[in-house]
């Protein structure tokens, strides 16, 4: 926070008195400079500290199964993708897992998009009272946890036949996000200008057109935000998945992977292999999106 | 509608007939207009194609609405609503559709209950761990890293990073974290297998997971603070722990109710992380899995209704309780 900011009077004239103007400036200089120095080596250690566990799972997967008990944490003697390969040949668990996961995460997100910035932008132009109160309402699931309505929702599911299947699972997931998502995109469409829309309708745009051409596209980077946040949300969900998706065959990667983690704790090197393929398709969307990711959420923030 | 848009933007050929506004063109279809504006009093005419579009923009909006609503309502609302009544009720097992309306019992035994009060007490302190030492990082990190430069960014990308795993894989892979790199170089057992520890032990594994997030919201929050108050702050004199007390912290105010509500939801609801790798430990059980338990385990459904509307209820007060208390030490900016 300091490093920019003069020292004040008093100190600068007594180093005058004693050395000469370039001496203080250079002084000044080499203080900053070894200030900046130490910050990035404290942020690099950071980082690295951040990214042990990576690492680990990283090295134990491309190592063979007698390797890990003999160097631990480090680079193996013979890296392997042999771990990879059985997984996918040889683990059933993990086809079905990534499959179920794949089939359930891209619709929901899809879904997740176009519902809740059509809603977002209905209720960011419209500040009647009753409005105000749908907003109201549509937020307050943010506050509800899931606990408290998994057994409703199962047994309503249970009815309808959709426990244990990919379309019961996006519906419940896209309910659940729909609360957050709506209150980031509203918070976003208000500082769109409303111009270009006044125009469209000007030009005889309906509404649905005017929100396809104008709007939507207008709504890009909250909506890249919103598909790597959703998808983490969605790839990653643990409790919905273990209340409603009951048998083996709908089962998505982070059921598989406890369940495979439980019977397998002797094949580590299988276990995370599983682990590093489970988590690749997000890290790869965030690398791509990143930029979006980190804006989005710092603009998100501001307004609490 | 808001005022002043929309209004005169839809101006109808109708209504441009009445103020006679009309270039001489439309001046056949004006004359004819104006044949009927004899019946009828020019106002009641404007009101009434006033209400129609008014209409006709409402119904647009309620469909635009719709889809988002049937599922909000459908997954969570009515869900929400359906499930008070269950916690009054003496039903066991969620298979069977006997069950009987027993009054306040449930709430009574589920306070008097101690596994549910131990439970709880793991959740409150995981909350507690978690917020400060989330809030702690992630506050730090964004003083490193809030001035943008290319390596700021990229150390920014990396932080988050953890944000993308799934909080069941991050428990698995931190139970080697412990074990391999924890007990190699402090030589100490693994928190996750102690029960004095577990729970500070899950502690550390989400705020490694979400100190990222906070981060970027203070970075945000850091971002709006203008120089000009710490050249004013410099100028009076302040040190640097000075220009934090008291120009910093003031203003970030709207970032820590932000992070600290956020928190509390994700806190009071931990269950991925014990299910992980801490299952079968008591010393590890949270609320969440305590409702999950009774609910689908145990065949004690109204029982596990009633601590998952107790469990809402805390949520709801503390989140309430901590946006007022820091709203009311807000300043402006």
């Amino acid at each position: 926070m300091t490093e920019t900011t003069p020292a004040p009077m008093a100190e600068s004239q007594q180093l005058a008195a004693r050395y000469t103007a370039a001496q203080v400036l250079a002084r000044q200089r080499r203080r900053e400079l070894v200030r900046g120095l130490c910050k990035k080596a404290v942020c690099i250690a950071m980082v690295c500290v951040t990214l042990i566990p990576f690492y680990i799972s990283f090295i134990y997967s491309i190592k063979y199964k007698n390797e890990i008990t003999v160097s631990h944490l480090a680079w193996p003697q013979h890296p392997t993708l042999s771990n990879y390969v059985r997984v996918i040949t040889e683990n059933e668990q993990f086809l079905v897992g990534i499959k179920n996961s794949v089939l359930t995460t891209i619709p929901t997100i899809l879904l997740l998009m176009v519902i809740c910035s059509m809603a977002s932008w209905v209720l960011a132009r419209n500040e009647t009272p009753f409005y105000n109160f749908l907003y109201t309402l549509l937020t307050m699931g943010t506050l509800i946890p899931f606990q408290c309505i998994m057994l409703p929702l199962y047994l309503n599911m249970f009815n309808a036949g959709l426990v244990s299947t990919n379309i019961g699972f996006v519906i419940a997931r896209s309910g659940l996000q729909v609360s957050i998502s709506i209150l980031v995109i509203t918070s976003f469409v208000k500082t769109v200008p409303r111009e270009m829309e006044e125009a469209a309708v000007i030009d005889g745009c309906g509404k649905l057109q005017t929100f396809w051409r104008i709007v939507f596209p207008l709504l890009k980077p909250i909506n890249a935000t919103q598909l790597v946040l959703n998808t983490v949300y969605v790839w990653n969900d643990y409790n919905t998945a273990v209340v409603l998706l009951r048998d083996k065959a709908s089962r998505t990667l982070p059921l598989a992977q406890i369940v495979y983690f439980n019977e397998n704790t002797s094949e580590l090197n299988l276990a995370f292999a599983f682990f590093i393929m489970a988590m690749l398709p997000i890290l790869i969307l965030y690398f791509c999106l990143q930029k979006y990711v980190v804006s989005g959420v710092m603009s998100g923030a501001v307004k609490g | 509608m808001p005022s002043g848009t929309g209004v005169p933007l839809l101006i109808s050929g109708r209504r441009l007939a009445d103020k006679s506004l009309l270039p001489a063109a439309g001046a056949v279809e004006a004359s004819a207009l104006e044949g009927i504006a004899v019946n009828t009093t020019e106002t009641a005419l404007l009101a009434k194609s006033r209400r129609r579009r008014k209409a006709r923009i409402h119904t647009g909006n309620l469909l635009f609405l719709l889809p988002a609503m049937l599922l909000f309502g459908y997954v969570v609302l009515v869900p929400f609503v359906q499930g008070i009544p269950y916690s009054f009720t003496n039903w066991k097992s969620i298979i069977s559709p006997e069950k009987q309306f027993n009054g306040l019992s449930n709430y009574i035994m589920m306070l008097k209950n101690s596994y549910f009060q131990n439970a709880f007490g793991h959740t409150l302190l995981f909350t507690l761990i978690y917020e400060v030492g989330t809030n702690l990082l992630g506050l730090g990190i964004a003083l490193l890293l809030f001035r943008s430069s290319k390596f700021a960014n990229l150390c920014r990308t990396m932080m988050f990073v953890p944000f993308t795993t799934a909080l069941t894989s991050a428990a698995i892979v931190w139970s080697y974290v412990y074990t391999d790199v924890y007990s190699a170089l402090f030589h100490l057992a693994s928190p996750l297998g102690q029960s004095s520890q577990v729970v500070a032990g899950m502690a550390v594994i989400a705020i490694w997971r979400d100190m990222g997030y906070c981060m970027l919201i203070y970075i945000a929050g850091l971002k709006a603070i203008p120089d000009d108050y710490y050249e004013a702050a410099t100028l009076d004199g302040a040190g640097v722990w000075q220009k934090f007390r008291h120009v910093t912290l003031p203003l970030l105010v709207p970032s820590f109710t932000a992070n600290v509500t956020l928190l509390l939801a994700w806190g009071l609801r931990c269950f991925d992380y014990p299910m992980a790798v801490a299952r079968n430990m008591e010393a590890a059980q949270t609320s969440a899995m305590f409702v999950y338990d009774y609910i689908f385990g145990f065949s004690k459904a109204g029982l596990g209704q009633a601590a998952a509307v107790i469990l809402t209820i805390v949520l709801v007060v503390l989140t309430r309780v901590t946006t007022y208390l820091f709203r009311k030490s807000e300043v402006e900016a």
